[in-house]
């Protein structure tokens, strides 16, 4: 589904990426842990295609498509979703235009009619009880003057509604206390269907009580430098981040 | 001096029909004045080089022109293709109460009537109008009758053709209680020159809605001007829209003449890769509680110049005055340039006034969230910095204008590049 290959990318002149490698197949859920300033953001980032972030070397394909060799907004119809960690707020265009143009714009790539505004307003209601966002979000600025977990479940109805293959949840659980993050997590297992898939990025092992991951990885100084199933998580948990220093530093000595 | 000003001036003195009386004084004044130098406030940031050494190609306009469409709208239109009027006015049938007249009419009455408006709303001291003064010798006269309402709107357009200098003139008496909707629009991309002036005078309690599209590109130059005169108690809603070309120049005179009289001016304007759009607009409140908004709103393109600079002179007298005047553009580029000068002169102790300009660039973060769902560069573009535009769209009184222009506006937008 997704391959990742050696990905090397920099901002500013600033090498972050140093060869990262992954391989997320359908249906599966991958969890990637790291202390701050391992690239997690960076990630998301460069697989969605922002600007100012450069790739120096590696390759990304999405089924067979070359990724780093489309636009932003064709690696979306594509199938690619990034849940932002901190979604920004676009005052003057409601959220409800914003997403039905977003839905459209989806599903005129993969070939289907548009949806009528009556049809899309039944999706939304749906996907917006869903989320559990009273239903004036839908017609107020995308993100205008929405708490962190509002904008988190906001990110999350968007996913429900544009049901993309591969979903990048971005600290998706940063500033949650646990009934927001339950909210959350139930949004993501909801789209759990055995085909699409899940890179959920992560500080803490506490998402990953709620979204149980196939994998997880940890990623220190822009590579993946340890991959286990969900007991590495809890490994995290326990002891911190402390112990990639001391492997790091075995590695180096071996 | 400039070579084509001495041929204006050439051509002018030969002119003796029965508007010479302004022709001269205008001639006076234009050898008084002189061709400006760049110091010149009225033509700081607006480079006049391309006329002064002017020299038209052609000498025949060419056959082929279309005119514009405004779906719904069914207006009586006055064509003029390359300075010529080529509606056959007798062929019109116009309605009680509404009376056209073309300038070189032969009427003693009719020509009295041009007399009293010709070159007496319009101020002096715009060097084009008075280039216009001298050589207009196309151009009509209309008038609404007391008390009557016109339905039907009238559009005047100026289409240029062929590289030649083309001189319009509209003038428009709306007598008392009297009701017009008025369209002033231009178009033409390749070499010429057009100056296209209008004066209104707005009756007691009549009521303008005016509309001037100028929308000339490419080589087209125009420099024109509509001044309007309210007299008490009387209504203008006016709404410009400009594109830009390689000279695009437009002043606007509003004068409150009576009291409580009301002007709403609203101005668009999106300039497309190094085009050029001028805006000098004055309002002149001489009485007191008169009431004017203005509001000024663009888009610059890359390497593309706007230039705004709206004044609102309140007089001593002009007690109770509100004016309120605001400028508001997007660039999209390092290279667009916007020189924006709101001016406010106040006399007068015991009025409102508020005025302000701001000039914004494409939020990128804003931009790029879009992006990441799908929606295309150019749609999220105009989703994103549309709205103020659409605004001032969504305030255009007449439907069927509102939506000939939503969509060739936002289109014109998504074209231009965001570098």
């Amino acid at each position: 589904m997704l391959t990742i290959n050696n990905l090397h990318a920099s901002i500013d002149g600033k090498q972050i990426l140093n060869g990262l490698s992954l391989e997320v197949k359908p249906g599966e859920v991958h969890a990637i842990m790291g202390p701050n300033g391992a690239g997690k953001s960076t990630l998301g980032y460069v697989l969605s295609g922002r600007d100012g972030y450069e790739v120096n070397e590696g390759s990304v394909t999405l089924g067979d498509q070359d990724l780093l060799g489309l636009e932003v907004e064709e690696r979306a119809k594509e199938g690619l979703f990034l849940a932002f960690q901190y979604p920004v707020e676009i005052p003057g265009v409601s959220n409800m235009e914003f997403m039905k143009e977003s839905v459209n714009a989806v599903r005129d790539h993969r070939g289907e009619e548009p949806l009528s505004s009556a049809e899309f307003l039944k999706l939304a209601k749906e996907a917006c009880k869903q989320v559990q966002l009273p239903l004036d979000f839908l017609k107020r600025g995308v993100n205008e003057g929405f708490s962190g977990g509002e904008k988190k479940r906001n990110e999350v109805m968007q996913m429900i509604l544009l049901k993309p293959s591969v979903c990048i949840l971005d600290e998706s659980d940063s500033g949650l206390d646990v009934d927001a993050l339950q909210v959350v997590a139930n949004g993501v297992n909801s789209q759990r269907d055995g085909e699409r898939s899940f890179i959920v990025v992560t500080h803490y092992q506490r998402l990953l009580d709620f979204i149980k991951p196939d994998f997880v990885h940890i990623l220190a100084n822009g590579e993946i430098v340890k991959s286990g199933n969900a007991s590495l998580a809890l490994e995290v948990e326990k002891s911190g981040y402390a112990f990639l220093g001391k492997e790091l530093e075995e590695e180096v000595e071996a | 001096m400039s070579q084509w000003l001495n041929g204006v001036i050439d051509q002018a003195q030969g002119l003796n029909d029965y508007l010479a009386p302004m022709r001269q004084q205008a001639l006076t004044q234009l050898k008084m004045q002189g061709w400006p130098s760049p110091r010149d406030e009225a033509w700081r940031f607006t480079r006049l080089t391309s006329v002064r050494d002017r020299i038209s190609a052609a000498d025949k306009q060419s056959e082929a022109f279309a005119v514009p469409e405004i779906a719904g709208l069914k207006p009586v239109d006055l064509v003029f293709v390359d300075g010529q009027l080529i509606t056959k006015l007798s062929d019109l049938s116009l309605p009680e109460g509404l009376n056209i007249t073309s300038l070189g009419t032969q009427e003693a009455s009719d020509q009295e009537k041009v007399s009293r408006l010709y070159a007496q709303v319009k101020p002096q001291r715009h060097l084009f109008g008075l280039v216009n003064d001298a050589l207009c010798q196309q151009g009509i006269y209309i008038e609404v009758a007391e008390g009557v309402s016109i339905e039907q709107p009238i559009r005047v357009l100026n289409l240029a053709t062929a590289d030649l200098d083309a001189h319009t003139r509209v003038l428009v008496n709306l007598n008392p209680k009297s009701r017009l909707t008025l369209i002033e629009q231009g178009s033409g991309e390749q070499a010429s020159l057009t100056t296209a002036f209008s004066e209104y005078r707005i009756g007691e309690e009549a009521e303008l809605e005016h509309y001037r599209f100028a929308l000339f590109t490419g080589a087209a130059k125009q420099v024109g001007g509509s001044h309007f005169s309210l007299e008490s108690r009387s209504k203008l809603n006016s709404t410009f829209v400009g594109y830009g070309s390689e000279l695009s120049r437009l002043d606007v005179d509003i004068t409150h003449a009576g009291e409580h009289a009301n002007a709403e001016m609203n101005s668009i304007y999106l300039l497309a890769e190094g085009e050029l759009f001028d805006l000098h607009s004055t309002i002149e409140h001489a009485v007191p509680n008169g009431t004017t908004t203005e509001n000024a709103r663009g888009i610059v393109g890359e390497l593309a110049k706007a230039v705004f600079n709206g004044r609102i002179h309140i007089h001593r007298d002009a007690q109770k005055t509100l004016a309120e005047l605001n400028n508001r553009n997007l660039l999209l580029s390092n290279s667009s340039q916007i020189f924006t000068k709101p001016e406010l002169e106040i006399y007068a102790d015991d009025v409102q006034c508020a005025h302000g300009a701001t000039v914004a660039e494409i939020e990128e973060q804003a931009l790029y969230y879009l992006l990441t769902r799908g929606i295309d560069r150019s749609k999220a573009l105009v989703m994103l910095n549309f709205g103020f535009i659409q605004e001032l769209v969504n305030a255009v009184p007449n439907e069927s204008i509102r939506e000939w222009l939503l969509p060739l506006l936002s289109d014109r937008f998504a074209r231009m590049e965001v570098k």
